[in-house]
């Protein structure tokens, strides 16, 4: 992959974006046409003082035309240049800019997240001012199909409801405040705050600048989208007294697979196993690749598991907390080194070996729905018979309880 | 690495955006100068309160709450009493104005008030500019938007930066915390290719705005601007239908432009010409007026028109045109050189004509520059009047006296003028223009010309005193004393005032009167032709000035090519080609257009034809060997030359880069030329990889840049002749 390819790939987009030349596209009355009706992703709203500017053009136009005088026709000639110079300095200030975002590592909800957006400058000697980035976020929809609208082209919306914002979405301003020097970048950060969990899509709605007198606000409308994941709040629980402790402990020496020093067995290789653990002499005797298996340190490793089909889950708030409380309760486990696999409803367990593995489960659990009652749910006294399995109960009207084999062993 | 340039801080900036708007305070009340309107007093104070809080910012933090709740009321008041004391409307809205932009400056404002104060700045300059149509105006609108763009850049430059605004009446954070060296900081943080691109911005506007002027398209409503109802202009000068001693000489004092005059046919000015002005039959009470029988028995009543039909009759062959430039303040009646043709004026204009004097008066003292143009305009030391002959002889047959015949004075100062009379005649009968000669040089041996002369003190008449003594004398007392020596011989003869002379303008190619060359001279009437005659008796003057100096107008004029009249012809170019730009100049400037582009293209045309055929000469002419030889060393000179120049430019373009350090280096650049030009074409071989080496690699990891461009032009010219999408 050449580098050209990984430059679009992280998302630039802007005035100062190569873009591909459409063949045999140049013709003059394009030129023309775009001069006088602004493209479709191109808005000029006047602010007051363009109003202003306007409306004195118009009655100093009317005064020159009612008395043929010069004085008049000079001035109203005038502002009309002011006008067109305004144009052609806000056009000069948004060339060669480009952007694009970074998508935040983690985001959680109540936590802040930095959602980073690079502004640069490619212009060789003509410096960048006052651009206004104004970002988004809005709750995502799954395979939702983007489409680009205009106040044109929207059929029976509201041209006020497309710049509206919506009850869900969150809307940050990040400016520009100093001077972009040419052939030099800058990083506005936005201290972005989930309120819920699930899949959001951050974005840069659009750049726009005053620049250079205030006339006129130009935006130019982005699309520059990131679909971040954000994973459940982190949630306070208490072990139970009782079986708690036990189970935090692990008092029972169990020879199991983990981190230890001591050889347990050899097994295949599977992706993902580190190169260390491989075992040559082993492999060159069975000419299969074979890594060691160390046992444990003397702990025990618990499964989790989640289920969303359960009768019990019927409050939105309850079900809330399960997911918080599964997911934080997995993050201190996998901490403790003591998380074996995770699983939500009807899936295979995954084992849970690296971090990324419980990243993947966190994003699965971050868009995770409830739904309803489903009769073909496993039963509950099924889950007796896994060993360490911890499941979650409902408790009361908003409490969720960690079970473990079937014990109370946590409460959130 | 690049040092950058340091920015300026938000106090910085915040400082900048109040000097830029005392500025523009300066530059609006600056228009008062001009104006004439009575304001003097709060432009000086305006321009001493802006100028001290201009350098001690934190002076408006003093002003106490309550001087801000009472300002608007007290605004208010002083118009309302202006209004009722003066009457008049316009300087009224001026001095308010004036006051607001007073309040404005020399308080924080905010945005909304940055903008209330280039409005109220705007209001005034166009103002002037409409009332005085000014050459001061063009300078000062100019001024005025480059001031008013800096500031405007200044306050969007402030609303990017700051986090949150002050509050009204609040004193900003800034004020306090101004630190010196402001202008230091704002040379380091400007880049002078920036500075000299905004001015070239500004050139454009200018340009910009030139063309649009010229392009607007024009609609003669004809409607005039209702401005100068609401204000009165007296005029500077003593050209009004009531004159006494001494007036005159206060003109000729002034030196400045009254009237400037374009002629089609300059060859029609005479060398000493007069233009007419005003009237004045009767003497009385040491005044000369124009009668109210004369004014009521010779003027039409008033009229509003755009365009004026007079006396004289259409004459086959060139019409010649005069168009006079008025200055404001000269006076409401139009100098004349004689009876006319036609006479337009820019706008419809309320005027009153008295044809038998051919005199035109405006109703008001213009307030602005009226420019208006006379065709078929007759100039001749006579003025035709037979109807005079008819009042003449009813008044000698009701045994009334005229006006031109009254004398005005006590019945001893008559004598005495009688015996004046007696000694200049010597018992014989004389016609008009004789007598004019006679008392002339009698008046001459007796009186020098002086612009200060002193009556002699005494009881009776003053001109008559001074008829009598032997003191320097002005034009006016010349001619009023003819008048009446005149009207004691029984001549009728009246005094006419305008101007004399005046000067050819060697850069602008027109004429040019001054105040100084006010004048006054006579006029007398010869029953037997039926003619006003124009008599002279200021020493210096033809006393009668006859046709015969026409002749040699073209030759005795006075060139004016000083300072004052390079000065001079900015201002009439101000007035031919914006102030009276029409819908006849519009058309005139395409055609002018349309022909210099045909004559531009026609000329270029038989350069090129010229040089076809010399071309065509020199390969026709015998070639030997030294000739041969010395063309292919001429265009191998001329080849390798190119060839030359354009490594070296491409050496210098990439070292200017390497010194600034760009991103976006010229290797790059022309690598990715070449990669999206092979984008279709399938290449093998090292060429793409090298290309996309260049363009994405690193620097240090690139291969030799000439040897690969090298490579891919020879692909490209391979790719071309076989015309395939790929190459093996």
């Amino acid at each position: 992959m050449t580098t050209a390819t990984k430059i679009f790939a992280t998302g630039w987009d802007g005035p100062g974006v190569g873009k591909k030349k459409k063949h045999g596209a140049f013709r003059w009355r394009n030129v023309v046409w775009a001069l006088i009706y602004p493209r479709r992703e191109q808005h000029m709203v006047p602010t007051v003082s363009g109003v202003l500017l306007i409306g004195l053009s118009l009655g100093i136009g009317m005064a020159a035309y009612n008395s043929s005088n010069n004085i008049l026709f000079i001035t109203l000639a005038l502002m009309l240049a002011c006008l067109i110079l305004s144009g052609v300095l806000a056009w000069f200030n948004f060339s060669k800019v480009r952007w694009q975002i970074a998508r935040p590592a983690l985001a959680r909800v109540g936590q802040s997240t930095a959602v980073a957006l690079e502004l640069v400058n490619g212009k060789t000697f003509l410096p960048t001012y006052g651009l206004d980035c104004v970002m988004r976020a809005r709750p995502g929809v799954k395979d939702e199909v983007m489409r680009a609208e205009t106040t044109l082209t929207g059929k029976g919306m509201d041209v006020k409801a497309i710049w509206k914002v919506k009850p869900d979405e969150e809307v940050a301003h990040l400016r520009l405040s100093s001077r972009l020097d040419p052939q030099d970048s800058v990083i506005l950060d936005w201290e972005w705050v989930p309120k819920k969990r699930g899949r959001w899509n951050l974005g840069l709605r659009h750049v726009a600048s005053f620049f250079p007198f205030g006339f006129f606000n130009k935006r130019l409308s982005a699309v520059l989208e990131r679909e971040v994941i954000v994973w459940p709040a982190a949630r306070e629980y208490q072990w139970a007294a009782s079986t708690g402790a036990k189970w935090l402990s692990g008092a029972s020496n169990i020879s199991r697979t983990g981190q230890g020093s001591d050889l347990l067995a050899l097994r295949r290789y599977e992706p993902g196993d580190s190169h260390r653990l491989i075992h040559w002499k082993a492999s060159a005797r069975t000419r299969q690749l074979l890594v060691r298996q160390f046992s444990a340190e003397a702990t025990e490793s618990f499964s989790l598991w989640v289920q969303s089909k359960e009768a019990g889950w019927a409050k939105a708030e309850q079900f809330e907390v399960l997911v918080s409380f599964a997911a934080t309760l997995a993050e201190d486990l996998f901490r403790a080194g003591r998380l074996a696999s995770v699983r939500i409803d009807d899936e295979v367990p995954k084992p849970i070996r690296h971090w990324r593995d419980l990243e993947s489960w966190l994003d699965t659990l971050a868009v995770l729905e409830m739904e309803k009652f489903n009769a073909d749910a496993i039963p509950r006294d099924a889950l007796r018979t896994n060993r360490n399995l911890i499941t979650f109960v409902p408790e009361g009207q908003a409490g969720v309880v960690a079970m473990i084999d079937g014990e109370k062993a946590a409460t959130a | 690495m690049v040092k950058k340039r340091p920015q300026l801080d938000l106090d910085d900036l915040y400082r900048l955006k109040w000097l830029l708007g005392g500025l523009l305070i300066l530059l609006s009340v600056s228009t008062v100068l001009y104006l004439e309107i009575d304001a003097w007093l709060l432009m000086g104070l305006t321009t001493l309160g802006v100028s001290l809080v201009m350098v001690k910012p934190s002076l408006p933090s003093r002003i106490p709450k309550l001087f801000h709740t009472l300002a608007f009321p007290g605004i208010v008041a002083i118009f309302l009493g202006d209004l009722y004391l003066t009457a008049e409307v316009l300087p009224a809205l001026v001095r308010l104005d004036i006051l607001l932009i007073l309040y404005r400056g020399i308080t924080y404002r905010q945005r909304r008030d940055d903008l209330q104060l280039i409005v109220l700045g705007l209001f005034l300059i166009v103002l002037a500019g409409v009332l005085t149509v000014s050459l001061l105006f063009a300078v000062q609108i100019l001024a005025f938007s480059a001031c008013a763009l800096s500031f405007m850049l200044a306050v969007t430059l402030v609303q990017g930066a700051e986090s949150e605004t002050t509050k009204a009446n609040e004193t900003p954070g800034w004020v306090h915390r101004s630190r010196p060296g402001l202008w230091r900081r704002v040379r380091a943080a400007t880049d002078a290719r920036i500075a000299l691109l905004g001015v070239g911005l500004f050139g454009g506007l200018v340009v910009l705005s030139g063309l649009l002027f010229m392009a607007i398209p024009r609609v003669e409503l004809q409607n005039s601007l209702f401005l100068e109802r609401f204000m009165t202009k007296q005029a500077r000068t003593g050209f009004s239908d009531r004159i006494q001693f001494g007036d005159v000489t206060n003109i000729q004092q002034d030196n400045s432009v009254a009237v400037s005059i374009d002629v089609t046919d300059p060859s029609r000015i005479p060398a000493q010409p007069y233009w007419r002005m005003v009237v004045l039959d009767e003497y009385r009470d040491e005044t000369f007026r124009l009668s109210k029988r004369l004014r009521r028995e010779s003027f039409a009543r008033e009229r509003t028109a755009a365009n004026l039909r007079g006396q004289a009759r259409a004459r086959l062959g060139a019409q010649d045109y005069w168009t006079f430039y008025m200055e404001s303040g000269v006076s409401r009646y139009l100098p004349l050189a004689g009876h006319f043709e036609m006479l337009r004026f820019r706008d419809r204009q309320h005027f009153r004509v008295a044809e038998s004097l051919g005199v035109v008066a405006l109703r008001d003292d213009p307030v602005s520059m009226t420019a208006y143009r006379v065709e078929g305009m007759q100039v001749l030391a006579e003025l035709a009047d037979p109807g005079f002959r008819e009042v003449l002889k009813e008044s000698r047959a009701n045994e009334e006296e005229i006006s031109q015949l009254e004398l005005g004075v006590s019945e001893g100062d008559r004598q005495i003028v009688e015996q004046a009379v007696r000694e200049i005649v010597g018992g014989a009968s004389l016609a008009p223009g004789d007598f004019a000669q006679r008392a002339s040089d009698w008046l001459a041996q007796r009186h020098v010309y002086g612009l200060e002369s002193e009556i002699p003190k005494g009881a009776g008449d003053p001109l008559v005193r001074w008829l009598v003594s032997t003191e320097p004398g002005h034009c006016e007392l010349f001619a009023g004393a003819l008048v009446l020596l005149a009207r004691a011989e029984g001549i009728p003869a009246r005094v006419v005032t305008g101007f004399r002379g005046g000067s050819w303008n060697g850069f602008s190619d027109n004429y040019t009167l001054r105040n100084s060359d006010a004048h006054a001279w006579c006029e007398l009437y010869d029953v037997e032709s039926g003619l006003w005659l124009r008599a002279d008796p200021t020493p210096g003057s033809a006393v009668l000035n006859q046709e015969t100096t026409l002749l040699s107008a073209v030759d005795t004029r006075e060139v004016d090519r000083s300072w004052t009249a390079r000065f001079d012809s900015l201002r009439i170019f101000w007035y031919r080609r914006i102030v009276n730009f029409d819908q006849r100049s519009q058309v005139e400037t395409i055609k002018a257009v349309k022909e210099a582009t045909q004559n531009t293209g026609e000329r270029l045309r038989a350069w090129l034809d010229d040089w076809g055929n010399r071309v065509k000469a020199w390969v026709s002419q015998p070639w030997d060997v030294e000739r041969l030889i010395r063309s292919i060393a001429g265009m191998l000179f001329v080849i390798v030359a190119s060839w030359v120049g354009v490594i070296l430019m491409r050496k210098i373009k990439r070292g200017a880069w390497r010194q600034r350090g760009g991103r976006l280096h010229p290797v790059r650049i022309e690598a990715g030329r070449w990669l999206r030009r092979f984008a279709n074409h399938s290449i093998e071989g090292e060429l793409r990889n090298d290309l996309e080496r260049l363009r994405y690699g690193e620097e240090r990891s690139w291969p030799k840049a000439e040897l690969v461009f090298r490579t891919a032009r020879k692909t490209w010219r391979q790719v071309r002749r076989s015309k395939s999408p790929s190459l093996r």
